[in-house]
């Protein structure tokens, strides 16, 4: 009877044990269920540092690529460039973290580094050549080779984006300065700025005719006045038919870019996501 | 078995719970020690943990609360709001359903969304359950006033509760020191400059009075010539342009000087006020 009760005590002993060992939130299978929950929760700072106390005692390659991941979700490249790099070359997911690693790269416009990347990694090769779009490197002249390393959906977008860049429909400053001084507002028109076009027409048509009737009745003092605001305004509408298309030509480029920017951010930079979540 | 025996089991099985107990239990105290201490990043991270491990969902209601606390605490309102919300879902009795609410009514009188705050003040003082909570529903609706700049209705929210309310009485000095818009508005209609002396911006209202001196003058004068043209130009472009422009400086001087003076209230409650404050 005696060793009955021992036994039961003993085991008794043991739920206790086991039951504090599964209720030790600190555990590494604890912190490795926590820091993914943290994850899939967008959470990726907090999920970060969880991961990284987990690293702390059992490293692990799946350990450096979420790390990685969690800083690049919330905008840390820095970091999570350190911990893809940080993926042994024999690992599985050593390819994976490699693509990772220059994406951070070329979103922290390292194109330098994009462009010494390895070129059997379609996905750096296709960052490379967004690299020369955006302006940063040269945009190479073979257009079939600019949009080799495209899959076929990607190429009809690669392609309109290589056109724009090539060809840009920029307006020409001197187009628009003539047109300004043969007709006041034309120059405004030529870059679509319509309100400005007709405002200036009508405003330096105004003071042209006041200046005028006011010389006609002899008003020789409002008759300069009027003439000189006319100059003034004649000479602001060439002046700023110039800054108008300067001002178009950056709006191309602008909108250009942010098809751009759009299009890779659509396409997640060509670095599919690594999915862990359920 | 004998006496001893039975004692020791019994001491063993009580234990069990007990354990059960204590790590939930335990992490809910280093939660608000973290809180306390104001480490908020961290002590968000350890009710998250807490959440995440209380199956039983004995903690949800503290836990969630809490982290409302700890995005509050660092100005991550639409966040804290969330988390409150959750709190109120998980909340046991009436009185913690009012605290969540109250704190989420608070958060928007932060934020400014007054009119958010005082839709859910009205729906918490028309629940029968909270009849008893009156003067604090009163208090905050003070205090939402307070932040939308209707001191006027802040005072007589705070002289429901005492008609000698440490509040009223600060809320009826700064509504007193206030500049009239209108006021300021109509003089200016009156006599142009006179607004911009009302709220002592002598400089401003010297040169506003000059410039409408003059070219109303102007304007007469070209009418009086018979010289209609001129005077429609002069009058249209110059004297209603200064006559206009003198009216809306009135407006935005009032308007600047107001938030001047709300600001050094709302700074002299934050650093001097011991009260409950949003």
């Amino acid at each position: 009877m005696k060793n009955i009760l021992y036994l039961i005590f003993i085991l008794l002993l043991f739920q206790n044990y086991s039951y504090t060992q599964e209720t030790d939130l600190y555990s590494l299978g604890n912190r490795r269920l926590f820091a993914d929950f943290l994850y899939c929760q967008k959470d990726y700072l907090r999920a970060a540092d969880e991961y990284k106390e987990i690293l702390r005692l059992s490293d692990s390659d799946t350990l450096h690529l979420k790390i990685g991941l969690s800083y690049l979700k919330s905008g840390s490249l820095d970091s999570a460039s350190v911990y893809f790099g940080h993926v042994k070359i024999n690992s599985l997911l050593y390819d994976y973290s490699r693509q990772a690693y220059y994406k951070c790269q070329f979103l922290l416009n390292h194109f330098d580094i994009v462009e010494l990347g390895p070129y059997y990694y379609n996905p750096v090769d296709k960052l490379y050549k967004f690299s020369s779009l955006l302006g940063y490197k040269e945009l190479p002249v073979n257009k079939e080779k600019f949009l080799r390393p495209f899959e076929a959906d990607e190429r009809r977008a690669a392609f309109d984006f290589y056109d724009r860049k090539l060809n840009p429909p920029y307006k020409n400053e001197l187009t628009a300065a003539v047109l300004a001084a043969l007709i006041p507002g034309a120059g405004k028109i030529y870059t679509q700025n319509y309100t400005d076009g007709i405002f200036a027409f009508l405003a330096t048509g105004l003071m042209s005719y006041i200046s005028y009737t006011d010389f006609n009745a002899h008003h020789q003092f409002r008759g300069w006045l009027f003439a000189g605001l006319a100059s003034f305004f004649y000479g602001g509408n060439i002046y700023g038919s110039i800054a108008s298309v300067q001002i178009y030509n950056a709006g191309i480029n602008f909108k250009l870019n942010s098809d751009m920017k759009f299009y890779l951010e659509d396409k997640n930079y060509f670095v599919p996501d690594y999915e862990f979540c359920k | 078995m004998n006496s001893a025996n039975k004692i020791f089991v019994l001491v063993v099985l009580t234990l069990i719970p007990v354990f059960a107990q204590d790590y939930l239990e335990n992490q809910m105290v280093k939660g608000n020690g973290l809180y306390s201490r104001g480490e908020y990043f961290d002590a968000i991270t350890e009710m998250k943990r807490l959440l995440y491990f209380d199956k039983e969902k004995e903690y949800t209601y503290e836990a969630n609360k809490l982290i409302g606390e700890c995005y509050k605490a660092g100005a991550k309102f639409t966040e804290a709001i969330n988390y409150f919300s959750k709190a109120e879902q998980s909340a046991g009795s009436p009185e913690e359903i009012y605290n969540c609410r109250i704190s989420i009514i608070r958060i928007n009188i932060l934020r400014r969304t007054n009119l958010r705050a005082s839709v859910l003040l009205d729906a918490i003082e028309k629940d029968s359950r909270y009849s008893d909570k009156k003067e604090d529903i009163n208090y905050w609706r003070g205090w939402n006033y307070i932040f939308s700049d209707e001191w006027d209705n802040a005072s007589l929210q705070f002289a429901k509760i005492t008609p000698d309310h440490l509040l009223k009485k600060l809320c009826d000095s700064i509504d007193d020191c206030q500049y009239s818009v209108t006021k300021a508005k109509l003089l200016s209609y009156f006599i142009p400059g006179a607004g911009q002396f009302y709220t002592g911006n002598y400089v401003s209202g010297l040169l506003s009075l000059g410039w409408n001196i003059l070219w109303g003058y102007t304007t007469i004068t070209a009418f009086s010539a018979n010289r209609i043209f001129d005077g429609i130009m002069v009058g249209d472009l110059l004297w209603f342009r200064f006559y206009n422009g003198n009216n809306q400086n009135a407006e935005k001087f009032t308007e600047e000087k107001n938030t001047a003076i709300s600001n050094g209230a709302l700074n002299y409650l934050q650093n001097e006020y011991n009260g409950e404050k949003p």
